[in-house]
């Protein structure tokens, strides 16, 4: 084709060109259009608060048209995974951090730092640095949370304790089995944990084990280290209260799960049971149950040959952007919007007061520091985070918690030893490992 | 019209159905083969036409206890629904003032969604607070609360006995049809020449109703193969995978670890598990059938 240029063409060829060439450097229009948000998890107050906040993100942005869906917390994989593949998922996911490492391993979320831009500034400043990093995956940052859960935290029922001649909840296994005993009756175990399928139940033994020195992944080596002395350790704390019958039957814990726990501590049921830091909170305690909530009791010993771990924390709110999202301006308004003090601070005791607030000004909150008074006062020194690490978080991650989780119900049910439960899960958290990481 | 022209109308008209077919269940079939021949890294496939799912999955020690889990199920549903179902019809297709209101209760079970169904029974069936072992404990049948979901020996018995509870009506309704159908005169003429009500049932009944009770059975075991949420929402497959199942077992390695090969191939295992017991029972059956087309 032969291309024969004449004045007119060449000015309006340089005009458009010119146009073109300027328009990045345009100021930014306010984002618009349809913005997707799937939300997991979460506890009652918090579901039925999450909505009504959107109305105020809507009435500012009235040009983004938002469709808000909530999904309860344990399918979020399945769905998340189902709605990628299908090219219809979410512009933005609202999961937990430990999914981070897969969901960007499989490209389903894309780095903020590709599209936050000057707006990564303002989160930092206004999100608690170590809570902040739980948003983060090899040197950037994937999500933003807004509060986050520790492992592990004991309920007591502070009457059944001064009955049994304590005043103070126990500090370390070898106390907690003494106390548990202690507080034993024909009608009212000692002590209850969770030990269903259900991640949290194994979050919660995983917070345990830690402290004692024990990890599931050695990353490094690609290896999983599910029967290694920690890990077996505190596994036998789980069959020694077992064994002292200062529990309920152990098939009766296989079928209870870390919400049905709670309940039958609230009911008295049961005079402590282990959870993560929310404890009893987000299912009501009657009034009248004087309880209190504590770090789980520390090993006599360290058995584990990694450095204890003092607390392990999840971001269980985390806001995460689709890889494929086709509105990422409208996505980082959303969240940029759930960045605002006004919204971080709904953990700050009001209405919600059973996380631990990502904001920094939430930690001001007099009604915080009414409920939770340790955490503020924890806070304020520097020491709430100390020792602290973020919850296991690494391709495979589930398959080697669901193998953990079989090796505790193996031991709860008294079929298997800790070692061989958990040499058993080992091989095939191993297996399953190699399968997927090739 | 002629003949050419009714068969080219013929065509058209079965032509959605037969696309229908194709792209959901053919379709989404041929995905899952390939799939399963597929050995993935990561999420992402790297080579076709290799057999390291399949490898892998016979050599996991949880295969072999799902296996025999669902043959527990499906087999233990399947008898469950039909033999209850059979007794119940036989009941309902006496007419008399209570079998019409219990024709119409007895779709209650079948009505109710499945997460409902799950969690109320899962409830029930809990070692501390449930009714049915609070109820056992109290008039001296157990000494400590039954925990039925959550001890390894009761629990793939307790979800049959759920699968049982939920699928039996729709089985019950069908053969209470069937029966009903069966002519009176061949039941009056049994019954002169000095015929029992078993002999009535087994010689007369039963061959008449052979058609419907095979449809049943292998419509009940197809339902019963693919019941995902009662089982899942009930367990989860514990306690310590002794209520694992296929389609569980299929939902964990794929949405749950992302090992979509060896998922897949649990499905081809399924498929064909599935086809072998279906083709089996049709070839038992296929007597009945020729009988009762003859007739």
């Amino acid at each position: 084709m032969l291309i024969r240029p004449n004045r007119r063409k060449f000015i309006a060829g340089s005009a458009a060109l010119a146009a073109s060439a300027a328009l990045p450097m345009r100021p930014a229009l306010a984002a618009s259009g349809p913005l997707s948000v799937w939300k997991f998890g979460g506890t009652p107050r918090e579901v039925e608060m999450w909505p009504v906040q959107d109305q105020a993100f809507q009435a500012q942005h009235p040009n983004i048209q938002l469709d808000y869906t909530y999904y309860f917390g344990q399918i979020r994989r399945q769905r998340i995974l189902a709605g990628f593949q299908t090219r219809r998922l979410a512009d933005v996911v609202i999961a937990f951090g430990q999914d981070i490492p897969e969901f960007a391993g499989f490209e389903i979320i894309r780095p903020l730092d590709d599209i936050a831009g000057d707006k990564m500034a303002g989160w930092r400043e206004r999100i608690v640095p170590e809570v902040m990093e739980s948003g983060m995956h090899e040197g950037q940052l994937y999500g933003l949370p807004t509060y986050v859960d520790m492992a592990a935290f004991i309920a007591v029922d502070m009457d059944a304790l001064n009955e049994a001649g304590f005043d103070r909840p126990p500090a370390t296994w070898s106390e907690l089995r003494e106390y548990a005993a202690a507080l034993t009756r024909p009608d009212r175990p000692g002590i209850a944990f969770p030990a269903t399928t259900a991640p949290v139940d194994i979050n919660i033994f995983e917070g345990i084990a830690y402290a004692n020195g024990a990890r599931i992944f050695d990353e490094p080596n690609n290896r999983v280290t599910l029967s290694e002395r920690g890990m077996i350790d505190a596994l036998q704390l789980y069959a020694d209260l077992i064994a002292d019958g200062s529990t309920p039957s152990g098939s009766s814990m296989t079928e209870t799960n870390f919400r049905d726990t709670a309940q039958l501590f609230a009911q008295g049921r049961v005079a402590m049971w282990v959870g993560l830091s929310w404890l009893n909170t987000p299912w009501g305690a009657p009034e009248s149950l004087n309880w209190t909530g504590a770090p789980f009791p520390r090993p006599d010993e360290v058995t584990g040959a990694q450095p204890p771990v003092a607390a392990l924390m999840d971001p269980t709110a985390i806001l995460m952007v689709s890889a494929r999202t086709q509105n990422p301006e409208a996505a980082i308004a959303y969240l940029d919007f759930w960045s605002q003090e006004e919204q971080l601070g709904l953990w700050g005791g009001t209405p919600e007061f059973s996380r631990i607030p990502a904001g920094r000004n939430a930690w001001t909150s007099p009604e915080l520091a009414e409920i939770w008074p340790e955490w503020v006062e924890a806070y304020n020194a520097g020491t709430l985070f100390a020792g602290a690490e973020p919850m296991p978080r690494f391709i495979g991650v589930s398959a080697v918690e669901t193998a953990l989780g079989n090796a505790i119900q193996q031991v709860v049910l008294g079929r298997q030893s800790a070692e061989e439960a958990l040499q058993e899960a080992n091989e095939a958290a191993q297996q399953q490992i190699d399968i997927l990481r090739g | 019209m002629s003949p050419r022209s009714d068969r080219t109308l013929a065509y058209w008209m079965i032509l959605p159905v037969v696309a229908a077919v194709l792209t959901f269940i053919v379709g989404p079939t041929y995905d899952v083969f390939t799939m399963g021949f597929t050995r993935f890294r990561m999420g992402m496939p790297l080579e076709f036409g290799s057999l390291a799912n399949f490898r892998a999955l016979f050599a996991d020690p949880v295969f072999w206890t799902v296996m025999r889990n669902t043959a527990i199920w499906i087999l233990g549903g399947t008898i469950g629904c039909v033999l209850l179902g059979l007794l119940i019809a036989t009941y309902l297709a006496v007419d008399s003032r209570q079998t019409m209101v219990l024709r119409a209760l007895i779709l209650l079970p079948w009505i109710l969604p499945d997460v409902v169904t799950a969690m109320a029974w899962r409830w029930m069936l809990h070692g501390q607070v449930g009714i049915i072992g609070q109820t056992a404990t109290s008039i001296g049948l157990s000494e400590r609360p039954i925990s039925f979901l959550g001890d390894p020996d009761l629990v793939m018995w307790s979800l049959v006995v759920v699968v049982v509870w939920r699928k039996m009506p729709l089985v019950a309704l069908i053969l209470c049809a069937a029966i009903r159908s069966v002519p009176q005169e061949h039941l009056e003429a049994a019954r002169i020449d000095g015929a029992n009500a078993w002999q009535r049932f087994r010689f007369v009944i039963l061959p008449h109703i052979a058609f419907s009770l095979t449809a049943v059975t292998v419509i009940s075991m197809i339902w019963i193969t693919a019941e995902f949420a009662l089982p899942w929402i009930m367990t989860g497959g514990g306690p310590a995978n002794s209520s694992h199942i296929m389609a569980t077992y299929i939902y964990q390695q794929s949405f749950q670890f992302f090992n979509w090969g060896v998922g897949a191939a649990m499905s081809v295992v399924n498929l064909v598990v599935l086809v072998a017991i279906v083709t089996l029972y049709l070839y038992i059956m296929r007597r009945s059938w020729r009988s009762e087309a003859d007739r």
